[in-house]
């Protein structure tokens, strides 16, 4: 007999976009054979901020100035930072990396650290590869560094992109063996520490890190220790997770203001268009849709659209906010529009095996609301006795979205017939006799009773003050006019209902 | 070519193809036949209905309050059977004459009760959910209402719930003192007579007991019933 024994330990992986503001504003894996060089021209002079490799290859460095990059290369295409661009691969990044493990630190622009505690241990190396993938795909050109603390996976990052690799992982094993091969720059040392190191002949990150503690602190004071403590994997700092609000969110101040719906629906089904995209990417999907709705009188409307499971069909995600969107009552032209999806992971229950379920939920829950907003809420639901002896108690649940078989034994058989309750009460004079009801007389029927069974007494909730009730009932029988049911109760006869 | 030679060309026309020709009345009927698949639970009612209820119509049940009853117990059925078959059924109860204690707990499981205040109400909220695939039978009950009741509701609401049902081939049941509509496809009076011993004896028992009988109206001397061809039973 054998299990397989799964490993979920400890371990983060850093995806590092390097010369993040290039490739945000030309994907570089589209301008691979072009020269292009990203400059700055706020300053006096304009610099190149950074290059590609074919720029690189031909000559151009960063910090030199445009005028000189060109006369280098004179093919060289010049690109400018861009904000909206950097946005946009920054959100790229993320989307992407949400399909790996849901922990994620937007560590600084074009870096994430990802926790990777939820995912077992064989499996990382393929989750890297996966994602590196999809984001070369969208042109994002990544490396990714794995290891066991926040810091140790940002230096296999480095070390990565050192020795022009994509992918670097310091397995715990043998940390030490391959920090032997990485030099201190890889650790982003400062230049004197670096400098001093060097003098003591120490040139690599292995070397330094089999000093002892004492040593190094006495030695190199408060830098020294802490990039000790970050390579011997001592230094465990909690992950500051991004904001998924913000990621799956889509808002848009009208130049013009809306005064109609169909323009706004417009805008409503392309925002919808680039959500779904959006959280299609991390592999999740929609449980509720917040809308945001401002006026130009500076009123608001803002309502929490929930789905019945999670979804990302558009058809559905539209007329579900289609029809909120019409049940408003605009008192003023709309200003502005907001649009959020709320993520979830998708249903992962199993259905029953031999169960029936709802053939479509969304229909369902849209005939509840229709139902609900014409009888009332208090009026639809699957009805259920309560655990108490007063006649009729029931409540109302929602309907189960499964029916499962019926039991082989379903109780006692049940017997005779079903109680019709009549419309109110039905007030009745009783003439008694023996103390069996012998006449009776009501607006719905009079006569003389020829069959009686009971009387069966009831009471209850006597523990709660103001509740407590008490009735006598009799099964009356009047010739050509059915058997009734008659109460007893608080020194009044009604007829509660009719057999039939 | 005379009359004599028409009707010797189609006898020899029948006579070529056999039985693949065959009637407009004979299609309507084997369509009809194919529609009733919704057994009831009932094998007197489903005789009388020639296997069931027929899907995506509507069927009255017409039980007077008086010493005959029945048409609680239909419902019992119904619910019954459709449980049985894992379908959701939804129950449009005008009046509040729903009791909870009627029927047995596993049977609500798949009901689902809309409360409704008046027929005219519980119709509207048949329009709504009629639209609604994951139904396999409409419960209306009317059994609290008298003809007042119902009196000026239009017909077009009566077709348009009809065309939905179709749509969805979801039958329907409507249980009333007296007849409601001429839209119903069948109607039948169903009667038991209701005593105090009955209460006494197994439902499965009254069930046996039940008698159902084809609904027809009253007809006076000289007067002409409208829409008498339209019910199905006729």
């Amino acid at each position: 007999m054998g299990f397989t024994c799964q490993t979920h330990s400890s371990g983060y992986a850093v995806v590092w976009c390097v010369d993040f503001k290039l490739q945000a504003v030309v994907r570089r894996v589209h301008t691979a054979a072009e020269p292009v060089a990203l400059v700055d021209d706020t300053q006096r002079q304009s610099v190149v901020l950074s290059c590609n490799e074919v720029a690189g290859r031909l000559g151009v460095e960063r910090g030199m100035k445009t005028v000189q990059a060109l006369a280098r290369c004179p093919g060289l295409q010049i690109e400018r930072p861009s904000l909206s661009a950097e946005i946009a691969a920054s959100r790229l990044l993320l989307e992407t990396a949400l399909t790996w493990v849901p922990g994620i630190e937007e560590t600084e622009d074009g870096m994430l650290t990802l926790d990777l505690s939820s995912q077992r241990e064989e499996e990382r190396s393929d989750g890297a590869r996966f994602v590196r993938g999809r984001l070369y795909d969208a042109g994002l050109e990544v490396v990714t560094g794995l290891g066991e603390t926040p810091s140790l996976a940002r230096v296999a990052a480095f070390a990565a992109r050192e020795k022009g690799e994509s992918f670097c992982h310091l397995v715990p094993e043998r940390r030490l063996e391959m920090l032997d091969r990485l030099p201190l720059a890889v650790a982003g040392t400062s230049a004197e520490l670096k400098e001093r190191l060097s003098l003591w002949g120490v040139s690599t990150l292995g070397a330094f890190a089999r000093f002892s503690r004492e040593a190094v602190a006495a030695r190199l004071g408060d830098e020294g220790v802490e990039l000790w403590l970050r390579l011997t994997g001592r230094i465990q700092r909690p992950l500051r997770f991004a904001k998924l609000e913000e990621l799956f969110e889509l808002h848009e101040d009208f130049d013009d203001e809306l005064c109609e719906r169909e323009p706004l629906l417009f805008v409503v089904n392309r925002f919808l268009d680039q959500l779904i995209v959006r959280v299609a990417r991390t592999g999740r999907a929609a449980i509720a849709v917040h809308v945001l709705l401002r006026f130009t009188n500076g009123s608001c409307e803002a309502r929490r659209l929930a789905l019945p499971e999670p979804l990302l069909d558009h058809e559905i995600l539209f007329h579900l906010v289609s029809g909120y969107l019409d049940s408003l009552e605009w008192k003023a032209p709309v200003e502005s529009l907001r649009l959020r999806f709320e993520p979830s992971d998708p249903v992962a229950s199993q259905r029953l095996l031999f169960g029936v379920g709802l053939r479509n939920r969304f229909q369902f829950e849209d005939t509840m609301k229709r139902l609900r907003a014409l009888v009332g809420s208090e009026r639809v639901g699957s009805p259920r006795g309560l655990n108490t002896h007063r006649p009729g108690a029931f409540e109302l649940l929602p309907l189960p979205s499964e029916i499962e078989t019926v039991p082989e034994s379903a109780g006692p058989p049940l017997m005779g017939f079903t109680l019709c309750r009549l419309q109110g009460h039905v007030r009745t004079s009783v003439r008694w006799r023996s103390g069996r009801p012998e006449r009776i007389e009501s607006r719905l029927v009079s006569g003389v009773v020829t069959q009686v069974a009971g009387p069966w007494h009831g009471g209850g909730d006597w523990w709660h003050q103001g509740k407590q009730w008490q009735r006598r009932e009799w099964d009356i029988e009047l010739p050509g006019k059915g058997v009734f049911r008659l109460v007893e109760s608080e020194g009044e006869c009604f007829l509660e209902g009719r057999y039939d | 070519m005379t009359g004599k030679d028409k009707a010797a060309a189609l006898a020899a026309i029948r006579d070529q193809l056999g039985g693949r020709i065959r009637s407009g009345s004979d299609l309507l009927r084997v369509q009809e036949t194919q529609q009733f698949q919704a057994a009831t639970g009932l094998d007197g009612l489903n005789q009388h209905l020639g296997g069931g209820l027929p899907k995506g119509q509507l069927t009255e049940i017409i039980s007077e309050a008086g010493s005959c009853g029945g048409g609680g117990l239909v419902m019992a059925a119904m619910l019954s059977r459709a449980r049985r078959e894992q379908q959701y059924v939804m129950l449009f109860d005008v009046g509040g004459s729903f009791t909870v204690e009627s029927f047995p707990p596993v049977d609500l499981e798949a009901l689902l009760w809309v409360g409704c205040s008046s027929p005219r109400e519980s119709l509207e909220a048949l329009d709504v959910a009629s639209r609604d695939e994951n139904f396999g039978l409409f419960l209306l009950d009317w059994r609290n209402c008298t003809a007042s009741d119902w009196r000026g509701l239009r017909s077009s609401l009566w077709y348009r719930i009809l065309g939905q049902l179709r749509e969805r081939g979801t039958p329907a049941v409507l249980f009333a003192p007296e007849s409601v509509t001429s839209v119903a496809k069948r109607k039948l009076e169903v009667s038991i007579p209701v005593t105090c011993r009955g209460l006494d004896e197994e439902r499965e028992l009254l069930w046996k007991k039940m008698a159902f009988e084809t609904f027809r109206p009253a007809v006076k001397q000289g007067q002409r019933v409208p829409g008498i061809s339209g019910m199905g039973a006729a």
